[in-house]
């Protein structure tokens, strides 16, 4: 029960850091879009300030990953060869995705 | 131009979030009909940013139900074998079915979700109330307790049908991937209902979910190029903003007034989404 409770706080931790994390991108790439526009046009985005909006994007999308490789290490940490397996499965199943979904050029 | 869309979407998604976020709802299932029907977003590019708010919705709100040992983890990464399939099943139909059949699809789910917000749900907790002994049938240790602060007392819980679960759970996956939502709509009667798990759990363990769910697809449309970062950027950051707001506000509006508003938006949104499928745009709305 113990061990149970400290990958709730792991998972807590991930979780909450990485959300506040990958916000705290975006919203800095449109801080920053905005200091640098003029007072009377709102221009279009700067590049620059568009690509820590990317990677706040990017953030996001890997956080849940991350969460589930998390959950692999953990149980095979905890010799819990059962749930490492499903847990490999379930990060293999989003590799695969990504694999497939990758333009064939 | 750019920039006054950036603040009308940020805007959006952070009014829909913080609307959703009151009810324990995702904001998904508002954005991709508010940015294809104002916003006259292409539906394929609303849905790749209204997975990332899902993604975000889900991760941000996810670490209260955990340290309150709500959340279901054993359970949780079992049934994510299902949604992450049918989350795959779902972006590879993406490119294919009609975009007819997707707003068709949305307006189903819209009135779905019309009708599920009518009926509240009942806990199962009594009838899955569960001895020491049942413990023996439970090959995965997905059973589990949680403490009840309103009862003040430990509640222990049987996981039912976890077959029927996996295969409910694969449709959900389905549709998150198709639609861009966190199809707790799905998601909840499936743990209510099938698995008969306690309303709190199934919430808590249904929003974990939603997060990989969502990021499976999503990892997905990013590789493809569907994941536009001026339309997804604005609705993340909204949705994020929105769910803490929504949090807050929860407290102060009477709950059962609310529940009428996200009815009557939901049927009406449908009623467009449903429209549009014949070719009828009844808001109409000039940028």
């Amino acid at each position: 029960m113990n061990g149970a409770g400290r990958l709730e706080e792991l998972l807590a931790a991930l979780l909450r850091y990485g959300s506040w994390s990958a916000s705290a991108a975006i919203g800095l790439g449109y801080a920053l879009a905005l200091i640098g526009s003029h007072a009377d046009s709102w221009n279009p985005p700067v590049l620059s300030n568009m690509r820590f909006v990317r990677v706040g994007i990017v953030l996001f999308i890997l956080l849940p990953i991350l969460r589930v490789l998390l959950m692999l290490l953990f149980f095979i940490r905890e010799r819990d060869f059962r749930f490492a397996f499903i847990s490999g499965m379930v990060l293999a199943i989003i590799l695969l995705g990504i694999f497939l979904g990758v333009p064939a050029t | 131009m750019a920039g006054s869309f950036s603040l009308w979407l940020f805007a959006v998604s952070m009014a829909a979030s913080a609307l959703g976020g009151m009810l324990g709802m995702a904001s998904g299932i508002f954005i991709v009909p508010l940015l294809t029907i104002f916003g006259h977003v292409e539906i394929h590019t609303a849905v790749g940013a209204s997975i990332v708010s899902v993604i975000a919705c889900s991760c941000g709100g996810a670490a209260p139900f955990l340290k309150n040992r709500l959340t279901n983890i054993r359970l949780a990464i079992v049934l994510e074998i299902a949604t992450t399939t049918g989350a795959l099943t779902g972006v590879l139909l993406a490119g294919i079915v009609p975009v007819s059949y997707l707003y068709l699809l949305f307006a189903v789910i819209l009135f779905l979700s019309a009708q599920q917000m009518l009926a509240r749900r009942r806990s199962p907790v009594l009838a899955s109330a569960v001895s020491e002994a049942s413990h023996s049938r439970d090959a995965l240790g997905l059973n589990s307790r949680y403490h009840d602060r309103e009862l003040g007392r430990e509640v222990r819980y049987r996981v039912h049908r976890l077959a029927l679960g996996m295969v409910l759970m694969y449709g959900a996956g389905l549709i998150s991937a198709l639609l861009g939502i966190g199809s707790g709509v799905l998601k909840i009667p499936a743990m209510d209902t099938a698995m008969r798990l306690p309303i709190k759990v199934s919430s808590a363990t249904s929003n974990f979910m939603i997060g990989v769910t969502a990021a499976a697809s999503a990892a997905v449309y990013f590789m493809r190029g569907s994941i536009v970062t001026e339309i997804a950027g604005p609705v993340a950051f909204g949705s994020v903003l929105g769910a803490i707001a929504g949090a807050r506000i929860l407290l102060l509006v009477p709950n059962d007034k609310l529940r009428v508003l996200f009815v009557v938006v939901l049927v009406v949104l449908g009623i467009q989404m449903l429209l549009i499928v014949f070719g009828v745009h009844l808001i109409k709305v000039s940028r």
